[in-house]
């Protein structure tokens, strides 16, 4: 007798994350699945029905997560400097939380189908980000600039202080940790660029 | 609908081409009580995932066997 309990359904997501991180989604079987997580390969397909749709599963359940995280205390309404300052304190939270996860989601969104299951999944996400960005730019606490320039200034430097709290260190190999008062200079380095000059 | 998990039936099959699949697709299409199948082609073991609660396990393979191919309850 074949049961489905939200554990199990709970490890078969855990253990597919772990083996698309370690193995890759080319790397990745089935069989090799089912036997990681020490039930049968029957029981596997009844999660899923083949292996894109577990990967739209999972990319879907790890969006889920990602926006959840990233979207605490958050509203597209608020001004632009306590908008980001609250987007950088989620994002390296999440980043530091969940590292198997994001690792996840780069090989998802590397994969065949994985751009449009990611971009489906996250479709409310971006838009509140869009909402957020537009107020800013209608309230002039933001300059307009195309999306991608606005992207890699707004979080380019925070994903870069993410790479080096992951090593452990920074450049010339000086320990260094992520932390409200690491984050502090940069950020305001990054509003300050980002914000219209009042003259 | 959420089907019952006593309604998913899986099987081990040789179904290992696009081709393969269309030769039973008009069978498994015209069968009154087959809610969804679908055939992992990526799969070593081929695994066909049937979801109807019409259909036994026996009279699946029955159908696929006379379709011309193996198929085996995969436990």
């Amino acid at each position: 007798m074949r049961t489905r309990n939200s554990d199990k359904e709970k490890l078969v997501e855990q253990k597919t994350i772990e083996m698309l991180v370690e193995e890759g989604f080319q790397g990745f079987s089935m069989n090799r699945l089912a036997k990681a997580c020490d039930i049968s390969v029957a029981t596997l397909y009844i999660y899923y029905k083949d292996k894109d749709d577990m990967i739209k599963k999972i990319g879907a359940s790890v969006g889920k997560t990602f926006m959840s995280e990233t979207l605490k205390g958050f509203s597209p309404e608020m001004s632009f400097a306590d908008g980001l300052r609250k987007q950088w304190e989620n994002r390296a939270r999440y980043a530091i939380k969940y590292p198997k996860e994001v690792a996840c989601y780069e090989i998802i969104r590397h994969s065949q189908h994985g751009e449009y299951i990611l971009n489906e999944s996250l479709k409310e996400f971006k838009q509140t980000m869009m909402d957020f960005v537009q107020n800013a730019v209608k309230t002039k606490t933001l300059i307009p600039l195309a999306v991608e320039t606005y992207w890699s200034v707004a979080f380019g430097p925070l994903y870069t202080l993410i790479q080096f709290h992951k090593e452990g260190k920074a450049m010339g190999g000086k320990p260094f940790k992520l932390s409200k008062k690491t984050m502090e200079e940069p950020l305001k380095l990054v509003i300050k660029a980002l914000t219209p000059s009042k003259n | 609908m959420i089907t019952s998990i006593e309604d998913i039936l899986i099987f081990k099959t040789n179904i290992r081409t696009d081709e393969d699949r269309r030769r039973i697709q008009l069978t498994m299409d015209m069968l009154d009580g087959i809610e969804k199948w679908n055939v992992d082609l990526q799969d070593i073991d081929c695994v066909l995932r049937i979801e109807s609660n019409k259909f036994s396990s026996a009279e699946i393979i029955s159908i696929i066997n006379y379709c011309g191919f193996e198929c085996a309850e995969l436990e």
